[in-house]
């Protein structure tokens, strides 16, 4: 019996002893085909999916690789059926090729005539499909392409897609280095992507995804199109991309409800794309107006469905995601792999955080104790009014108040999604409040002063939750939010992780309301971050240490060493 | 006697020595039991059709082959030299050993000339795959037939040529017009008989011109398929991997069904619903966990049982089982496997009515199956470790060997998958477990499994998420516990479970405080336990109780509170252990009959309730079936005869033999069961001149033998005598007497 650091498990999952001599070696080897699902402090769960050994197909890594490492790392014996399983399903992969005829243009062919016939006769196939060129060869409609691969997966014959990418109109990008260097993992990042020629990163928030896009595009030299998710994070882009790259003011175009320019370089956002009027999308020709090189997807996980429907029609262009996490509330990964491409990319946020990348955090969940009339409040609300009530529970504030005061010189974030309890609060602590209704202008200018320090506690609506870049904020305090998103969770976090100056620890509170809703959907969070490999403690309101005190937060203005 | 051939079998028969007398019953024990009175009756039992069908089942394609060449001889009796000529092909080895097993067998008789019995004819309806004569087939054939063939145009041909190779009889096409298809044609010019509205048969001589100089086909030689090796360690190792899953699957499984039983349908099995539901909550494709249950139920450990007999539920077998190290456990799973006379691989088969059959049902039984299983592992084993055949090659193989039973080896790939399943076999190669379990059944199958399997974990990892892992087995102690406190998430080689708020409260509500859990945690969890898990313990355990619920067995109520503070105060109501839960409601742990009985000493005037609002505490220990004792279902095959039993019939036949040649009398020989009347009359006769007779008689454990008996009365069906032999008055059923002889007084056998 060998002593591997893997445990093969009957539903595809591996567990990885993480402190296992060989781990990191294992690591490397499984990474090809296996999603990291999990990786709390001990034991890291990995998943074999088909998609994923279809994607270490298509990145060249073959079943016998696969076995191998499944073999040679598991502690135990593996199950027979599974190494056979898993090389059947490899095997599936690439007998269907997309590729460019140069008489008939784009064409579906296949090595195995029965797998063609099958694929032919599927409904769902069939209409994307032309003439029958012969046997083993079939015309693919141009536009197709995304969705017949979309297709194809669903039907268990992936396609490898070998008909290429198209240039774009060249223009000159080039990353300025200067007093900065692109780190390690964000050189392999863009690598792995450029390797593959679309796909989807995913890294932690604070990791730094935008410097990846940027060196992408110096990668490309190509028009690009930046897809985000709200004005405040386009600019945010185009800041960033000014100070990190040879483009120029004049060289970046804004897309949003404000403005329209089409430069080489544009960012355009998620809202304004998806605008209808009179339920026609009304800026789509944006995809047209440029040869675009490029398209990159910023919070890939947010894709609306209507972005879905038009990237399918851009197979030809690279694409690149940028995600801090892949979990879809909505489970529509599949489609972001299937339209972006697959994952190319993607560290434990825990080893990035070990490179000092990012800001260490500590997670404190605070349970507030509800006073008898909100108890009685709650317990004959509607159900759908449950959660609000819990949420937004009066009880809460000195709690909250408690919170900022162990951490008083500290730059501070109170998150929260009702709109009620954020003017509440920021009356309360006296704090300034961003939400929808604010305008960029404003918004703009309260984040330059709480970046330069003059404003120390902001309360923020769920628009904070994106792309914005606060790298000094080290406290956030959790009120509310939608529901036990774990994707919201782990953009709030990210909101911390941008590495403090002095290398002090982030710290994330959520303020819960015990034996509510409240509480059950922290659970959900709690999880959520405990498997990404936080620390995470639940604290009664009650035994809140303050400052100086047991357990209180002590090592703020004098650290332990 | 001079040294004239033998003229009949039985003469052949007396001429074999013990040893070859010794080996016909071996090799045909059928005839050997009861004890055959002599040589006469064992030829007789001999020419049975049954036991010459049997006989003939159990030889190769190639001996078959050298038997064809006996039987399409022009005439009786072949002589050795003339069969090696006939089939050139054949290595003489093959030969000699074909034509032993033969005569062996009594298949073939004679020493210098070979004959075929009657019977053996019958039995071989196509020798060499050829038709009957055209004078059997009552067809008159073309004058010219070489001619006639030559003449033919190519789809006629065809179809007389594909009739040639194998088997002469064919189904007429189903054609409309009819008169033109090919198979007519030559039905009409009579190179073809029919034998009845669907089927042709071609006539011998058409077949054998046909094949030219190799009437009886080409060499049936033993195939030598491809031998397909592995790395006996790499064999190994992955067949434990497949243990290791079937032992945690059938564990899981029956721990669901422990949980929620499945139920019996009217025409047994389980339902389809049921079977979903396995599959959906063990996270296994529906045909997965019908092979499951099936095991489950070939290892004894899942049976018919409940209250009503309606339920499948986990026999007591299980509770023994989930005990076992895992060798064992496998091991069990294993030899309940091999020995089972049921094919999992027909469960979801549609039957001729297209009605599907149910995991479990009784359509499944084929008894031949262990027998199928046993030949097929039998012959990879005969490979050395490590070596093996594909699943084709194996058929093919098992069709050679036994080419008359080829129709009974159709459900061997679904049985090779299925030890591939269990770890037995691993592509094709037989594993150490899977070759110990054929040599030495369940201990062999856990010798060969031993070491290989993990040692079971005593420990967990506690999680920040709140998960445990166990990183192995785990000792049966801990996943008890652990199955109480926190809920499977995945299992295989490791076992993930997840502390939730249910699983917490599920440990509160079975006794636990949150001080044990704690406990229990720090001392299960081989890393530190997580505060947010102690935090979920404490938290659960806060909110555990509010609410009480108890247990009691009846209550007494009243309107009249003073009555019911009258009936507490009561001493002679002390027995009913009644105590005061509320205002108008007394309760005691004792049976509502109890109390009543109680209440109506003491004079009151109670009246029993429906006990529908009543709660009930759970019902003490799990319910299990009885099932049926591991192995008593063996394989049914008859117990093959030691040497010594074989002697001892030999020598009954030789001295059943000399009786009949040294009595002068007319013997009686009957059909055991059947009692004639001149067996009536000849032992009427007996009884009344007080003669001895001879009688081979069976007893009732089924052994012949033979005695000379001094009649005393024939009664009722009974013979009443005294066994001069042995020495002792006895009473004989006639219907179990086989032959009855007068015994004349100097001839007779000396009595002992």
């Amino acid at each position: 019996m060998s002593d591997g650091p893997l445990i093969v498990q009957s539903d595809k999952t591996l567990l990885l002893e993480v402190d296992h001599p060989l781990a990191k070696e294992c690591r490397s080897a499984i990474a090809p085909f296996a999603e990291l699902e999990r990786s709390p402090e001990h034991v890291h769960t990995y998943r074999v999916t088909p998609l994923a050994l279809w994607n270490a197909r298509a990145a060249g890594h073959d079943a016998e690789q696969v076995v191998d490492a499944l073999v040679r790392y598991s502690r135990y014996p593996v199950p027979h059926a599974l190494l056979v399983d898993v090389a059947d399903t490899m095997d599936r992969f690439g007998r269907l090729t997309l590729a460019n005829n140069p008489v008939h243009g784009l064409v579906l062919t296949s090595t195995d005539r029965a797998v063609l016939e099958e694929v032919v006769r599927s409904k769902k196939v069939a209409p994307m499909l032309g003439a029958r060129i012969d046997e083993d060869t079939v015309v693919v409609h141009a536009a197709e392409r995304g969705r017949l691969k979309q297709a194809l997966l669903k039907i268990g014959w992936p396609a490898e897609d070998l008909a290429g990418y198209v240039d774009g109109t060249a223009h000159p990008i080039h990353l300025d280095e200067s007093g900065w260097n692109l780190r390690d993992y964000q050189q392999e990042a863009v690598d792995g992507f450029w390797a593959g020629g679309s796909g989807v990163v995913v890294l932690p928030c604070g990791a730094g995804k935008t410097l990846v896009g940027a060196a992408a595009m110096a990668e490309a030299k190509a028009t690009t199109l930046i897809l985000v998710t709200n004005t405040v994070a386009g600019r945010q882009w185009k800041r960033e991309l000014i100070a990190r790259t040879s483009l120029t003011e004049e060289e970046i175009g804004e897309y949003s409800g404000e403005r329209k320019e089409i430069r080489p370089v544009t960012i355009a956002t998620y809202q304004v794309i998806t605008t209808r009027r009179k339920g026609e999308y009304i800026h789509l020709d944006l995809f047209d107006a440029q040869d675009w090189g490029l398209i990159v997807y910023d919070e890939v996980h947010l894709l609306p469905a209507p972005i879905f429907r038009l990237t399918a029609d851009l197979q030809s262009r690279r694409r690149l995601g940028l995600t801090a996490t892949l979990v879809r509330e909505d489970g529509r990964e599949d489609d972001v792999f299937s339209l972006i491409g697959p994952k190319r990319y993607d560290a434990p946020w825990r080893d990035i955080e070990a490179q000092g990348y990012i800001a260490p955090a500590e997670c404190i969940e605070v349970r507030v104790s509800l006073d008898d009339e909100e108890r009685m409040t709650y317990a004959v609300a509607e159900p759908e009014e449950r959660y609000r009530i819990a949420a937004t529970a009066q009880s809460k504030l000195p709690v909250i108040r408690r919170v900022l005061e162990r951490h008083p010189d500290e730059p501070s974030l109170v998150i929260g999604a009702y709109l009620d309890q954020l003017e509440e609060l920021g009356a309360a602590l006296d704090a300034p409040v961003i939400q929808g209704s604010t305008t960029n202008r404003e918004r703009e200018k309260l984040f330059d002063a709480f970046r330069a320090g003059e404003i120390r506690t902001l309360v923020v609506s769920k628009v904070a939750n994106f792309s914005i870049d606060l790298p000094e904020a080290a406290v956030a305090v959790q009120v509310s939010g939608t529901f036990g998103s774990r994707q919201e969770e782990a953009q709030r976090l990210g909101r911390l992780l941008r590495p403090k100056a002095d290398g002090r620890q982030a710290h994330f509170y959520s303020v819960v309301s015990r034996d509510t809703l409240d509480s059950e959907y922290a659970a959900h969070r709690q999880r959520f971050l405990a498997e990404q490999g936080y620390a995470y403690t639940i604290v009664d309101a009650a035994d809140l240490a303050g400052r100086g005190e047991v357990n209180g937060p002590d090592w703020v203005d004098e650290p332990a060493d | 006697m001079p040294a004239a051939p033998p003229p009949t079998l039985a003469a052949w028969l007396r001429t074999r020595d013990d040893d070859q007398l010794a080996a016909l019953l071996a090799a045909r024990p059928d005839v050997a039991r009861p004890a055959p009175s002599d040589v006469v009756a064992l030829a007789g039992r001999l020419a049975v059709p049954v036991s010459v069908d049997r006989a003939l089942d159990e030889l190769d394609a190639g001996t078959l082959q050298v038997l064809d060449v006996v039987l399409l001889a022009p005439t009786d009796g072949v002589s050795p030299d003339e069969v090696v000529a006939a089939l050139p092909d054949v290595p003489g080895a093959v030969l000699t050993a074909a034509l032993t097993a033969l005569t062996d067998r009594a298949l073939l008789w004679g020493d210098e000339v070979l004959r075929a019995p009657d019977p053996v004819r019958r039995a071989v309806r196509h020798p060499a795959g050829l038709g009957r004569r055209a004078v059997d087939l009552r067809v008159q054939l073309p004058a010219d037939l070489p001619a006639v063939l030559d003449g033919l145009d190519d789809d006629e041909r065809q179809v007389l040529e594909r009739l040639a190779s194998d088997r002469p009889v064919g189904h007429l096409p189903d054609s409309a017009g009819g008169a033109d298809s090919p198979a007519r044609r030559l039905l009409q010019r009579g190179l073809l008989a029919r034998i009845d509205a669907l089927n042709v048969e071609l006539p011998r001589e058409v077949g054998l011109l046909l094949r030219g100089d190799r009437p009886y086909g080409p060499p049936r030689l033993r195939p030598e398929p491809a031998v397909t090796t592995r790395d006996p360690q790499t064999v190994d190792r992955q067949a434990a991997g497949a243990a290791m899953e079937s032992v945690g699957r059938i564990g899981e499984l029956l721990a669901l069904l422990e949980e929620e039983p499945a139920g019996l349908l009217r025409s047994g099995g389980v339902a389809v619903r049921d079977q979903k539901r396995l599959a959906r909550e063990l996270h296994v494709p529906e045909p997965e966990a019908a092979w499951l249950l099936e095991l489950a139920l070939a290892a004894g450990l899942l049976d018919v049982g409940g209250p009503h007999r309606d339920e499948w539920l986990p026999t007591r077998g299980y509770d023994i089982w989930r005990e076992q190290d895992l060798a064992d456990r496998w091991a069990v799973l294993a030899a309940g496997w091999l020995a089972g006379i049921r094919l999992p691989a027909l469960v979801g088969q549609r039957d001729v009515a297209g009605k599907a059959a149910n995991a479990l049902s009784p359509d499944l039984v084929r008894h031949t199956a262990p027998t199928i299983r046993r030949s097929a592992l039998a012959a990879l084993a005969e490979h050395p470790p490590g070596a093996g055949l594909g699943a084709d090659d194996l058929v093919a193989l098992l069709r050679w060997r036994t080419p008359r039973r080829a129709d009974r080896l159709a459900p061997v790939p679904g049985m090779l998958a299925e030890a591939a399943r269990l770890g037995v076999l691993v592509g094709g190669v037989l594993s150490s477990g899977g070759r110990g379990l054929l040599a030495g059944g369940e201990d062999g199958a856990a010798a060969g499994m031993r070491g290989l399997l993990p040692a079971p974990v005593d420990h967990v990892l506690a999680q920040p998420d709140l998960s445990l892992i166990a990183p192995g087995p785990l000792v049966a102690e801990l996943a008890d516990t652990l199955s109480v406190v926190a809920d499977v998430e995945s299992s295989g080689g490791a076992t993930v479970f997840r502390v939730s708020e249910s699983s917490v409260r599920r440990a509160l509500d079975a006794g636990w405080s949150a001080s044990d859990l704690h406990d229990f945690f720090a001392r299960a969890s081989r890393t530190p336990v997580p505060q947010a898990l102690d935090y979920l313990v404490d938290d659960i355990a806060r909110q555990h109780g509010r609410l009480r619920v108890g247990a009691i067995e009846s209550y007494v109520r009243s309107d009249d509170h003073g009555l019911l503070s009258q009936v507490l105060g009561d001493r002679r109501t002390a027995p009913a252990e009644l105590r005061r839960l509320a205002p108008g409601v007394l309760v005691s742990g004792l049976g509502a009959d109890e109390v009543l009985t109680v209440l109506r000493a003491a004079g009151y005037a109670p009246a029993g309730e429906n006990p529908g609002g009543a709660v009930l505490t759970r019902p003490p220990g799990r319910p299990r079936a009885a099932g049926r004792r591991t192995g008593s279902e063996g394989p049914s095959a008859p117990r093959p005869l030691t040497p010594d039993e074989l002697a001892a019939t030999v020598r009954e036949i030789r001295a059943g033999d000399a009786a009949v040649a040294a009595r002068r009398g007319e013997a009686v020989r009957q059909v055991p069961g059947v009692t004639t009347a001149s067996t009536l009359e000849l032992l009427s006769r007996a009884v009344r001149e007080g003669t001895p007779v001879w009688l081979g008689y069976v007893d009732a454990q089924g052994s012949g033998s033979q005695r000379v008996v001094q009649p005393v009365s024939l009664v009722g069906g009974f013979l009443q005598g005294f066994d001069e032999r042995r020495g002792e008055s006895r009473t004989f059923a006639v219907h179990r007497i086989t032959s009855v002889a007068l015994v004349e007084d100097d001839g007779a056998p000396a009595p002992a």
